[in-house]
């Protein structure tokens, strides 16, 4: 009965506010406007303050060309399609590399970036021949969270126990004997690994199946594996995040993301002997040293590998990191393809690997050694448009 | 005198009108329900053509092996569908007495000017993002996990082999914990609304006889509106299974199944959201979207449980007010 005489007063208070949601709508659309404009006052919408001229090259304006792939060189990607002129509009989405892959195999974008280069299923799936341009460099550092101990030591073997769960404690004997006099926790190892297809996954995978013989039988190398402990987080920063907020952790980054963001990461043993921390200039070392043969533009860059380099200061966990590009052009994507597209897409290609080298050092990222963009400039060469090669405007210059 | 007027030029027009606008209202309200069948329909066949590939090469092997290996590129299901299951399992442990609690409190015990405010704060738990929710789980329920209750569970429960390995804060428990806070509001706002539909003559036959507060709810309250809690909470199973980035960010995405509360594990939604755009090729992208079919079959029984349960709620109301 007292249910039936409150009935009214709800009544009363809906009509009321029955006219609340316009006001509210109109107060809502006031305030978006008011910051959309103070958006577009402030240049949040101007979408890239385009400081042309430093690049030598004069491509054709108005072109526009799309890349995607690997966040491991998306920074550098960032800052190439920033500072490079001419009118390009340069787009590329840091999607991993084996969305890269996919990418460029579906033909959605005009070049397609991996630190992992294509396996045999991955080049058989190609629609086209495509080249293989190394365009960057760069190192997987180990992280970890071990609060209260300094820099440690590691080397592969240990790592890949680590990995396949048979080390799987922090003061065990095999990471204790690597740092002598470092008082470590008795505690669980919480290994962490990246949860998307990765070429870090591919550098870091690579480097442990040729250190341990176990780890290549029982799991190899690939973007994505079978982990057989641990916990996948998303990116680098996934990885990156959830090791220095979580104590006992272990995990693999790039270099790059690990420099530009403070973050503490371990020595690794080289062939050499010595205990390296890997920095811009000993992963340098590391790639001329390596000095590996490089097979045709066309060829099999599966076993292409820069790991282990020989020389007494290098780091041995280096990567090279690749564009991919169909050679011919016009029959790749067919007639939709536009001769300016072609142009713009070498032009671009070329500047990536000469000029654009300039820009790595800054960001973290390893230059290319004179001879591989030799090799580079051979194959961006090849590249034809409607039977003929593609000329580029940079001029013929290392 | 009515008959000879001159009405039948007139009397037409509002004939004809509501009969073309009632034609245009059906083809309308029909156009909407062809579209939620063209819609179902669209998505049940781009699932079932783009899984072929993987169906083809794995056949019913897809459903019990257990190992998810890129390299070989040989796939199955196991490992999320334990995964999804188990996760769910605990919410629903864990959520239900509470989401029942919640609702037995609010329409039988709580003081009139408490039911309004509270109710409110359960549906706002349920329009909270689930992303909002992952990052709460991942940032406090997390560390909360590792460095508390998974250790104790340890200590007191660890001979059972449930909590054994090393508590992380990320794994299958905590996932089920996040899931639990999300299906509480589903399943509280629900069956609030079924214990509210149950007749007061209910509740005062049982108090005539002299039963106490308890005995009201235990006999006449709960028995009468058993049907739509069991609907509640079947929809808010649906929630669990289904749910994705609250998981993703907390279950620690480990391609294995599950031994204990403490293995990190991967559910079927956390999959498509990890690996499908970065697939390593068609065949696990085809795998991937095959277990996305087998997710929407498990939703899908869920959901026809729920239907099944609610019909029969609907069934015992009609029949008592007659």
């Amino acid at each position: 009965m007292s249910a039936q005489g409150t009935d009214k007063p709800p009544e009363t208070i809906k009509r009321q506010t029955s006219k609340t949601p316009l006001y509210a709508a109109v107060a809502i659309v006031v305030v978006v406007i008011i910051v959309v404009a103070a958006g577009f006052y402030a240049g949040w919408f101007n979408s890239k303050s385009t400081t042309s001229g430093t690049t030598g090259c004069a491509p054709p304006s108005g072109g526009s060309i799309k890349g995607a792939g690997s966040t491991l060189v998306y920074p550098l990607m960032y800052q190439w399609e920033t500072v490079y002129g001419g009118g390009t509009a340069v787009n590329y989405e840091s999607v991993g590399s084996s969305a890269g892959i996919t990418d460029i195999t579906q033909k959605t974008v005009d070049f397609g970036a991996s630190d992992a280069p294509l396996n045999s299923a991955q080049r058989t799936a190609l629609p086209a021949t495509a080249v293989t341009i190394p365009e960057s460099a760069g190192g997987v550092v180990p992280i970890y969270n071990v609060p209260g101990v300094p820099t440690l030591n590691f080397n592969g073997t240990v790592l890949a126990e680590i990995y396949l769960g048979t080390v799987s404690n922090w003061n065990s004997t095999a990471i204790q004997t690597l740092n002598p006099g470092v008082t470590l926790p008795n505690a669980a190892i919480s290994v962490v690994y990246r949860s998307d297809g990765s070429g870090t996954t591919f550098i870091w995978t690579s480097y442990l199946s040729l250190e341990s013989a176990s780890w290549e039988s029982k799991v190899g190398k690939g973007t994505a594996v079978v982990w057989p402990v641990g916990s996948g987080q998303p990116k680098n920063a996934g990885v990156a995040g959830y090791v220095q907020k979580t104590p006992d952790t272990i995990g693999y980054v790039d270099l790059n993301y690990a420099l530009n963001g403070g973050i503490q990461f371990g020595k690794v043993l080289n062939p050499a002997g010595h205990y390296i921390l890997a920095s811009v200039n000993n992963t340098a070392s590391a790639l001329k040293d390596a000095n590996p043969t490089l097979p045709s533009g066309t060829g099999d860059w599966y076993n292409v590998s820069v790991l282990n380099a020989p020389g007494v200061g290098d780091y041995p966990i280096t990567s090279l990191t690749y564009v991919f590009v169909y050679q011919d052009l016009s029959g790749a994507y067919g007639s939709s393809y536009t001769k300016t597209q072609a142009e713009t897409l070498v032009d671009y290609l070329y500047w990536m690997v000469t000029t654009g080298q300039s820009y790595s050092a800054q960001l973290y990222y390893v230059p290319l050694p004179a001879s591989i963009v030799a090799a580079d400039e051979t194959t961006i060469g090849s590249i034809t448009f409607g039977g003929s090669a593609v000329p580029n405007s940079c001029g013929s210059s290392v | 005198m009515d008959g000879p007027t001159p009405s039948a030029p007139i009397s037409p027009m509002p004939r004809h009108s509501p009969q073309w606008g009632d034609r245009i209202f059906a083809v309308l309200v029909g156009l909407g329900g062809v579209a939620v069948l063209v819609i179902v329909f669209a998505v049940m066949g781009v699932l079932f053509y783009q899984s072929a590939d993987s169906f083809h090469a794995f056949g019913w092997q897809f459903l019990v092996n257990t190992r998810w290996d890129v390299r070989h590129n040989v796939y199955g299901v196991v490992p999320f569908v334990s995964s999804t299951l188990l996760t769910s399992a605990i919410a629903l442990l864990i959520g239900f007495p509470i989401a029942i609690g919640s609702a037995i409190f609010l329409t039988t015990q709580a003081p009139r000017w408490m039911r309004g405010p509270i109710g409110s704060v359960i549906e706002l738990l349920a329009a909270i993002p689930s992303v909002v929710y992952g990052f709460w789980g991942l940032y406090v329920l997390g560390p909360y996990m590792r460095t508390t209750v998974e250790p104790a569970l340890y200590r007191y429960l660890g001979w059972t082999g449930a909590f054994s390995g090393t508590p992380t804060g990320t794994d299958v428990l905590t996932a089920g914990v996040i899931l639990a806070i999300m299906v509480i509001p589903t399943i509280a706002a629900i069956s609030r609304e079924t214990l509210i539909a149950v007749p007061i003559s209910q509740k005062e036959a049982a108090l005539s006889l002299g039963a106490t507060n308890w005995e009201t709810t235990r006999v006449a309250i709960v028995p009468y509106a058993r049907s739509g809690i069991f609907g509640a909470t079947i929809l808010g199973l649906g929630r669990a299974l289904g749910e994705t980035m609250a998981v993703t960010m907390t279950i620690g995405n480990h391609d294995a199944v599950p031994t204990s509360f403490f293995s990190q594990g991967q559910t079927i939604a956390s999959l498509i959201a990890n690996e499908l755009t970065n697939s390593n090729g068609p065949l696990q992208y085809s795998a991937i979207i095959e277990a996305g079919l087998i997710l929407l079959f498990i939703s899908l029984g869920v959901n026809i449980a729920a239907r099944l349960m609610l019909w029969k709620v609907l069934r015992v109301e009609r029949g008592s007010t007659e």
